[in-house]
């Protein structure tokens, strides 16, 4: 539980200046099956609470008790939904809020509520920029936290200024280099790459298409089996209409193990860079990638492709047997006679 | 059990791969030796103990971080023990009645706790503790949910892209979307206006990934799109595209969606622009999320994060749903029995009953190995504690995985049969002119359809395992989806051929 006061704890029940509230008991006769032992304070803090919304009162003090129960109950919507309409109605200093909102942040990271009381504010404030800043240094402490990440994307499209959006490949290539596994890090490239318009240096598309497939086949050279950059190798090539087909050479390159006398490269290919000499092969996702490239083929591409997907249900991906399986058989079925 | 190959690591070490690679080495610490059978034995009463202690005695203050979600609380329990074939003495059942009914909004819907807001969840929770402990007339709660408001709070929160806001001032996410369609289904409240918009919403959630996100931003500007006729004054436009999803693909949210666009099929447009999702690439994504023999065939709920034991519920209990709307399907696949080293799942024949499109034998495993913690109540993982929460989606999940429940359209002919027309809540016209009638048919029976498909159950660890069916879209027992269907649609459902293992 985190501490509320660096004093003893005063319960509003003995404070002066609540004496004009009548504390309002969470259940009346009622006797609740599977209740929850609360804490005096906390049992304190929220039979004021129930009174205040009774009665509709919307004061400074308010600010104070919702802030004393979100502080022992970040989840407690009702004080949040109540704290927003008072800042509002008395027209408190937001920018004081949003600075207590840093430190509740932080400290809440998995709450809905923490995350949506600022973008309130912030659609309020409209200052996005700073709270780039904020995120980031939010992200270090939860580097896939869902709602941090939903929070930047929300900021970039809601406010979709340059300003916002200058730095934003840059900080997400930074997110990679540190984890090339985060998948909320390769999400957000999607996103800020193909789904909140064209951005500035952007225009052509095709470029575009030509980086992202170059950064990603690099991403998977240094580490084959990792599922986030198959997945946005696909997104890509999905989004942009590309055949499966044009990858088959640097695909090929990770469907078998590694050869006895391999050495180091003397000549890299730049559009089909090698797996690194640490990888573990034959990967699953490449024989995956290139059974589907023999899929699209149709006719003598069928049996290849089933024989790929046969050795992915017996030997390579075992776990996903069944889901292997009924590749075969829609295969077999779509081209049946 | 060494002998289980590791995630590949490629001598490419980030936090990612050294968090997957521990929890591995745990996740091995738990599975047993071949000549210990007790290790796949399903704890019942320990859980059932767990469950009644949470009942009775209640839970101990570090749950007041879920002050506001008390009747999460009580669902997962009252729900936990009809998974466990535990029915409640009528006394206790007065009780929950009793302590749901004062989380009511005056303004309709139910919120966390008595005085709290009315919210989404928290209604759904309601409602479904209900379905399992209420009855009509005076004080059995059916009759005294005040469904008028109800959806009067439902259209309050209506945002103009067809999503929903959870509760007042609060986020729109799919979580809220899943709740209210349920809810709308139980209780007869599903109109067109209702859900307007609402599929189109949902498919721009689904991510390149395969799976769906929490939400997606909306563009009400029409600026981008000439071709898009103008807004009437009331109605703002919105764009199909640019839509994007908030949020990386996720098990929770992909169950959300799926689950209520499967719920939204009557009322999704047949006509242009019909909201369409990727079938083949959300299959994928699913069948992805299970992890290796390693992590003993758990599920994940992103990719590249860790197996944990609440998304046997939210991904294994998609493939049904996936499978209801015709992705999935039978058959024997040719050739594929003849070669290649037999793996331990090829030991019971397990595969001659089993058309699913995951393991369902490792899913089991997991939840019987990993999940039950030894002193009662199930946990996400080793070594951490039960709680109420993963109790109910561990045994949820090991339901799901033992039993098959599809839609039966055997069974939805008989339903469509035996219907009588009613009215429902929101008609003045004669019964035979009521437009929503052939909706309200359509819904019952497509909800009630749902029957476990005979002879395909499966209990790993035998059948002393064996729990109740669950029904894959509103997570209640068959018995208690009609009894709540049957009054508020007030239809009399027909009897059910009693399946052999007395499914209830």
């Amino acid at each position: 539980m985190p501490t509320i006061h660096t004093d003893p704890p005063t319960l509003y029940a003995e404070r002066s200046d609540w004496a004009d509230v009548t504390p309002q008991a969470q259940y009346e006769n009622v006797n609740p099956l599977a209740p929850i032992f609360y804490t005096e304070e906390y049992k304190d803090a929220t039979d004021y609470f129930r009174a205040i919304v009774k009665s509709g009162e919307m004061s400074e003090r308010v600010l104070e008790l919702t802030e004393n129960i979100i502080r022992q109950n970040p989840a407690h919507y009702t004080a949040w939904q109540y704290r927003y309409k008072t800042l509002l109605t008395i027209k408190a200093p937001l920018d004081v809020e949003l600075r207590l909102m840093d430190e509740l942040a932080v400290k809440h990271l998995k709450t809905y509520q923490v995350w949506h009381h600022r973008r309130l504010l912030l659609t309020e404030t409209r200052k996005p920029v700073p709270e780039l800043a904020f995120i980031a240094r939010s992200l270090k402490a939860d580097e896939k936290n869902y709602h941090t990440w939903s929070y930047r994307q929300w900021l970039l499209a809601y406010f979709n200024d340059d300003e916002l959006w200058d730095g934003e490949l840059e900080f997400v290539e930074r997110m990679l280099k540190g984890d090339i596994r985060n998948n909320s890090a390769w999400h957000h490239r999607f996103f800020i790459v193909f789904q909140s318009g064209t951005r500035k240096g952007d225009e052509d598309r095709d470029e575009v298409v030509r980086r992202e497939l170059a950064y990603v086949k690099q991403s998977i050279s240094q580490a084959p089996n990792n599922a986030s950059a198959w997945n946005y190798l696909r997104g890509v090539l999905d989004h942009s209409h590309t055949p499966y087909s044009t990858l088959q050479l640097f695909v090929q390159l990770y469907t078998v193990p590694h050869s006895p006398g391999e050495t180091a490269v003397e000549v890299i290919d730049l559009e089909n860079p090698p797996p690194s000499k640490d990888s573990q092969l034959p990967c699953p996702a490449a024989i995956e990638f290139l059974a589907d490239i023999y899929e699209l083929e149709g006719g003598n591409g069928i049996p290849k492709a089933t024989e790929l997907w046969k050795s992915l249900a017996n030997e390579h991906d075992t776990i996903r047997k069944k889901y292997w399986e009924y590749r075969i058989r829609e295969a077999l079925q779509s081209t049946g006679p | 059990m060494s002998h289980l190959s590791r995630s590949p690591t490629d001598g490419y070490p980030t936090e990612t791969s050294n968090l997957q690679a521990a929890t591995e080495s745990t996740l091995i610490d738990h599975i047993p030796d071949t000549d210990d059978t007790s290790a796949a034995t399903l704890q019942k009463n320990a859980h059932i103990q767990f469950l009644i202690r949470n009942l009775v005695q209640g839970f101990p203050s570090k749950y007041t971080s879920q002050d506001a979600s008390q009747p999460w609380l009580m669902f997962w329990t009252v729900q936990g023990f009809s998974v466990l074939g535990v029915a409640l003495d009528p006394t206790n059942k007065q009780k929950i009645i009793d302590t749901v009914m004062a989380w009511q909004h005056p303004d309709g819907g139910f919120g966390g706790g008595p005085g709290q807001a009315a919210h989404l969840l928290p209604t759904y929770a309601s409602v479904c503790t209900l379905a399992i402990v209420g009855r009509p007339g005076p004080g059995g709660g059916w009759d005294q949910i005040n469904r008028e408001k109800m959806y009067k709070y439902f259209m309050s929160l209506k945002q103009p892209d067809g999503s929903f806001l959870v509760t007042h001032h609060a986020e729109v996410d799919v979580r809220g979307i899943y709740c209210l369609i349920a809810v709308a289904y139980l209780l007869d409240l599903l109109t067109p206006e209702l859900v307007e918009g609402t599929p189109s919403f949902i498919a721009s959630c689904q991510t390149y990934e395969g799976g769906f996100s929490s939400a997606s931003q909306p563009y009400y500007s029409l600026s981008l799109n000439p071709t898009t006729p103008a807004p009437t004054p009331t109605q703002p436009s919105v764009l199909d595209s640019p839509r994007p999803p908030l949020g990386e693909a996720h098990g929770g949210y992909t169950f959300c969606s799926l689950a209520s666009w499967v719920m939204l099929q009557p009322l999704t447009p047949s006509s242009e622009p019909k909201p369409e999702i990727n079938y083949k690439r959300l299959l994928r994504w699913l069948s992805n999320m299970q992890g290796s023999e390693v992590e003993i065939g758990g599920f994940k709920g992103r990719t590249n994060k860790l197996v944990d034991g609440c998304y046997s519920w939210w991904v294994g209990g998609s493939f049904g749903l996936l499978e209801a709307v015709g992705v999935g399907g039978h058959g024997d696949p040719q050739g594929l029995h003849d070669d290649g080293p037999a793996s331990a799942q090829d030991t019971e024949n397990w595969d001659d009953v089993d058309d699913s499109l995951f393991n369902r034998k490792a899913l089991q495993e997991y939840i019987l190995y990993a999940g039950q913690h030894p002193a009662g109540g199930l946990r996400d993982k080793p070594p951490k504690t039960p709680d109420a929460y993963h109790t109910l989606y561990c045994l949820a999940g090991l339901s799901s995985a033992q039993h098959r429940v599809l839609p039966s359209p055997t069974r939805r002919n008989v339903l469509l049969d035996a219907w009588e027309s009613t009215r429902g809540m929101f008609v003045t016209l004669p019964r035979s002119r009521d437009p929503l009638d052939s909706l309200r048919k359509s819904v019952f029976a497509d909800a009630l359809s749902w029957s476990e498909e005979e002879g395909t159950s499966k209990f790993v660890g035998g059948n002393g395992n064996r729990l109740n069916g669950t029904h894959p879209l509103f997570n209640l027992t068959m018995t208690h989806t009609e009894a709540i269907m049957g009054h508020f649609y007030k239809q009399k459902v027909p009897t059910r051929k009693k399946a052999k293992a007395g499914s209830t």
